[in-house]
């Protein structure tokens, strides 16, 4: 498995003109107490962390596996209260029905006309519960919004509050009774993420640490909503040079040749927008090999994990065994 | 250029070029086979009735411009364009048949290149508006092709001749002067701006313009206004010696073709050149009629060689028709009576032209045959040839042997080509007595009566007196005398002198001289072929490779230094995986050389910043070869 763990070195060798990458967008220091201030809460999971931050700063929702337990609604209520923003959690069951998520529109009496109430996918920060416990109307509606980042009733568009941040999570154990999101819609999370259960000696510190709830209580945003909104349209800028693109084009092409189905262009777009928000995370103004490498198995694992050639094995292998397999041109 | 072609070919061309735009946009096409045939039978036999044979170059040509023509009517598929493009190629070709100026090259090579162009536009698709790219295509083609282009010139065998290739028969046989003086034949010349000859002087030793006299051919029968040479030189016993020394004035003449067999020279030429000989009365006589351009040195030398005179020579020399009128008669006799001494007769005739009231002119009025009479004591009007003619006429009445010589005066002096060029309209014709202590010696009755025609040359002269019957324009006239045009036509004309001298006259000869030069002096054509294709071969060769390495990623330096980089780092140890990217491999191969590390990681930053980074300055490649070159040097240091 490649070091995605590493923490960002000085690079101040690196230009001659003896300009600050970080300081390109101005954002260095406010991105790291950021991600410091979650890892505080979730300890011990540093690069799951920054690989979530990564996702929401690329505007990409976010997919985590795993077991119950492990802090997935502890990681987006701590990413959404040091970001001052809304924060709704739904919890997905078999008789959830899209109007239960996305909003109705009510007869009101005193005006006499129908009244469209909003739903919680109304909100800056969203916690899907199980997402795959629900049915595939409901999923395909949930994922209809996150792609569009508006909903419609009734004929009319309702646009969805910026930023638009999706949290869903599943359960990889008990399947009985869920329904699997089909990979056309897995492609819509950006990432797909494990949490899983943090080292000895962070559990440890988590046992003796103070309640997470109160602590989440205490948060304070790191900073604003214009800021993130700013943050975002810088990721797209993060430059890319042509010997990168070569990278990433080449990985696209060494995916498709192994695998029945390869990575898609949407996949290329992804891969590209979360190394770039890895690569402003690690603090610089372009975007390395190590930063597509950094968010490639978490990017591309449910992407490649359901290849009907090599039904064995798990996304994150084939991804892995990818990036491993491609030289840095 | 078309002046072979009768006129109605190039016409009819133009015809149906606009028959063509006009048909085209309205859809209309030349569908009726059976009038194509009438069409075609039509013109060929406009052929045969224009040159009266369809044999030969100009109708040859004639035939491929018309059955062109007549393609452009018919053409209409993509097929027919590119055959059309093809055959124009090939008329390009033909044009060379009819004429090899510089001009006329230069129209081809345009009008070749303008064909390249309309198939490039051709294949380009049907946009129309853009006119640039193809045209530069063309022209970078034209540009790629240069060099194997001069490759062939140089060393493709030639198998006669250079490239002038005379196939036409000269239409009228000579251009110039005649071996006949008779009345009017050089004002017929001095409007003649066409080249006679050039020549040049390779020891710098120029003579001053009053006594370039270019001696062409001597007339030493008189016949009172009308002059002759001698039947055939070579006929005549020779009385000349060669001249030994060489004192004498060093000339390369470049002739052009004028059908007959003098060839000229500085008064007086003292040895032949080769393929020519020293006829008696010392001009150049060559063996073969002058059909195409040849170039040859002479030298010439201020005294005439031969200082002797037969007797059989002398009566010739003497010999006065018969018809001559007593007061022409009487006024030489007076002279001869008057003084023992030749050169106190020609001093008293030249005293009698020069106060005698005679005039300059280059439209005298039409004289009689024999009307001496009329020229010496009436009009007294005239040119260089009726002084020539009349003077020699007196001077045998006075005794004296004397002989008209016709020739070229001066000549236009090219200051960029560093040549003199001789017109026709330059034609002089001058006496020669001969005196028996100095033998041979000019004299220029026309020198007496015009001095600035001897000393300014006739352009000057003439614009000078104002009767210049050249330009009826005055307007015209002043413009073309402007200093900034003067040295335009002497560029013009110093660039085709080039072409003539270099280009054309590149024969078999020359190419076996150069050759040897360059140190192939054992090149029969078959080896001299198989040496060009080889160098051909090579040099496309050497095109090819300049392509791909100017073709080649930009970033390939970086890549290759970063290489030689990373196998230096294996050598000590830390091996880089191909998926590594550079700044985990800096990182694990800092931790592995530890006494290394801080290079590594310089070396890596200088890469990860030239490949990377948004806008690489140019100067951190050199850095970063330094840098690469340095961890060698270290890797060494450790080693030992």
């Amino acid at each position: 498995m490649l070091d995605v763990t590493r923490q960002p070195s000085p690079f101040s060798t690196w230009f001659a003109n003896g300009i600050d990458p970080a300081d390109r967008f101005g954002v260095k220091d406010r991105l790291d107490a950021f991600t410091r201030q979650v890892c505080e809460i979730i300890v011990g999971k540093t690069e799951a962390v920054k690989l979530a931050v990564a996702c929401l700063l690329a505007r990409g929702h976010l997919l985590i596996e795993d077991i119950p337990g492990v802090g997935k609604t502890t990681l987006s209520q701590a990413l959404a209260r040091s970001l001052a923003l809304g924060f709704q959690r739904i919890q997905f069951t078999s008789d959830l029905l899209p109007a239960d998520i996305l909003g109705n529109s009510i007869f009101d009496r005193d005006e006499q006309r129908f009244v469209f109430h909003c739903g919680p996918l109304f909100s800056q920060v969203v916690l899907i519960d199980e997402v795959n416990r629900a049915t595939a109307k409901t999923q395909s509606a949930l994922l209809e919004a996150m792609e569009e980042y508006h909903v419609s009733s009734d004929g009319v568009t309702y646009d969805l509050p910026q930023p638009f941040f999706v949290i869903a999570t599943q359960n990889p154990q008990h399947q009985v009774g869920t329904f699997p999101l089909p990979e056309s819609q897995l492609d819509r999370f950006l990432m797909r993420i494990e949490l899983g259960v943090p080292d000895r000696a962070s559990e440890r510190a988590m046992l003796l640490g103070m309640d997470r709830r109160d602590m989440l209580k205490e948060l304070k945003p790191v900073f604003s909503i214009e800021t993130l909104l700013e943050i975002q349209q810088n990721v797209r800028k993060t430059h890319t040079s042509p010997a990168l693109l070569d990278y990433l084009q080449d990985l696209l092409d060494a995916s498709r040749q192994r695998h029945s189905t390869g990575l898609s262009p949407r996949a290329g777009l992804a891969l590209l927008h979360a190394s770039q928000a890895w690569a402003l995370l690690s603090g610089r103004d372009m975007v390395l090999p190590e930063d597509i490498q950094a968010v490639g198995v978490a990017v591309m694992s449910h992407r490649l994990g359901h290849d009907i050639e090599q039904p064995g094995q798990s996304g994150r292998t084939l991804a892995d065994a990818l990036l491993r397999s491609v030289p840095v041109p | 250029m078309f002046g072979g072609l009768a006129p109605w070919v190039p016409t009819l061309f133009l015809i149906t070029l606009a028959a063509k735009f006009w048909m085209e946009p309205r859809g209309y096409r030349l569908r009726s086979v059976l009038f194509k045939v009438v069409l075609a039978a039509v013109t060929l036999g406009a052929i045969f009735f224009s040159y009266g044979s369809v044999k030969g170059i100009e109708p040859g040509v004639s035939l491929i411009v018309v059955l062109m023509s007549l393609k452009i009517l018919e053409a209409h598929t993509a097929r027919e364009f590119q055959v059309m493009v093809i055959f124009g190629w090939v008329l390009c070709l033909c044009g060379f048949f009819l004429s090899q100026d510089l001009a006329v090259a230069l129209c081809l090579l345009v009008a070749f290149s303008l064909f390249l162009v309309a198939l490039i536009q051709f294949h380009r698709g049907s946009s129309p508006g853009a006119f640039w790219p193809p045209l530069h295509l063309g022209g970078k083609f034209l540009g790629q092709a240069l060099p194997l282009v001069v490759l062939l010139f140089l060393l493709f065998p030639r198998l006669t001749t250079g490239f002038r290739f005379q196939i036409m028969q000269p239409s009228s046989a000579t251009a110039g002067f005649s071996d006949r003086l008779s009345p009017g034949s050089i004002a017929s010349l001095a409007n003649s701006s066409e080249v006679a000859f050039r020549a040049e002087f390779p020891d710098g030793r120029i003579p001053g313009p009053a006594a370039m006299y270019w001696r062409g051919v001597v007339l030493s029968r008189g016949e009172g206004f009308e002059w002759r040479a001698s039947e055939s030189p070579a006929s005549i016993y020779r009385a000349t010696t060669p001249f030994s020394g060489d004192e004498g004035i060093r000339q390369w003449i470049t002739i052009e073709p004028h059908g007959a067999r003098w060839m000229f020279a500085l008064d007086w030429p003292s040895a032949p050149p080769p393929g020519a000989s020293l006829a008696p009365g010392n001009y150049l006589w060559s063996y073969e009629p002058i059909r195409k351009p040849r170039r040859y040195e002479v030298k010439s030398s201020p005294a005439i060689s031969d200082k002797e005179l037969s007797p059989r020579e002398r009566k010739m020399l003497l010999e006065v028709p018969a018809w001559l009128s007593p007061a022409v008669r009487d006024l030489a006799q007076s002279w001869g009576s008057s003084s023992s001494d030749p050169r106190a007769v020609v001093n008293r005739a030249l005293q009698f032209f020069r106060s005698g009231g005679f005039q300059y002119s280059l439209s005298p009025g039409p004289y009689k045959e024999r009307d001496l009479d009329e020229f010496l004591f009436h009009r007294r009007l005239g040119f260089c040839e009726y002084y020539a003619r009349s003077f020699a006429t007196l001077m045998r009445l006075a005794g004296i042997p004397a002989r008209v010589v016709v020739g070229y005066l001066g000549g236009e002096y090219n200051e960029f080509g560093r040549f003199f060029l001789i017109r026709q309209a330059d034609t002089h014709a001058w006496c020669e007595v001969w005196l028996p202590e100095g033998g041979w010696q000019r004299v220029d009755p026309t020198s007496v009566v015009a001095p600035e025609r001897v000393n300014l040359g006739l352009d000057s002269f003439l614009a000078r007196r104002g009767v210049s019957n050249r330009a009826s324009n005055t307007f015209a006239m002043n413009v073309a005398q402007q200093p900034i045009f003067t040295k335009l036509r002497l560029a013009w004309d110093s660039i085709n002198y080039v072409w003539d001298t270099r280009v054309l006259s590149f024969d078999a000869e020359a190419q076996r001289s150069f050759v040897a030069e360059i140190g192939m002096s054992d090149a029969n054509p078959f080896s001299l072929f198989m040496r060009t294709l080889m160098m051909a071969v090579g040099l496309l060769a050497i095109y090819g490779g300049w392509m791909r390495l100017r073709t080649r990623p930009r970033a390939d330096r970086v890549k290759a230094l970063y290489g030689r980089f990373c196998r230096k780092a294996a050598r000590l140890g830390a091996e880089r995986q191909p998926w590594e990217g550079p700044l985990d491999f800096s990182r694990r191969a800092a931790d592995l050389v530890p006494d290394q590390s801080r290079r590594i990681r310089d070396i890596s930053n200088t890469y990860i910043a030239l490949r990377y980074s948004p806008e690489p300055t140019p100067s951190i490649l050199d850095t970063f070869a330094r840098e690469v070159n340095a961890f060698s040097l270290a890797t060494r240091g450790r080693a030992r």
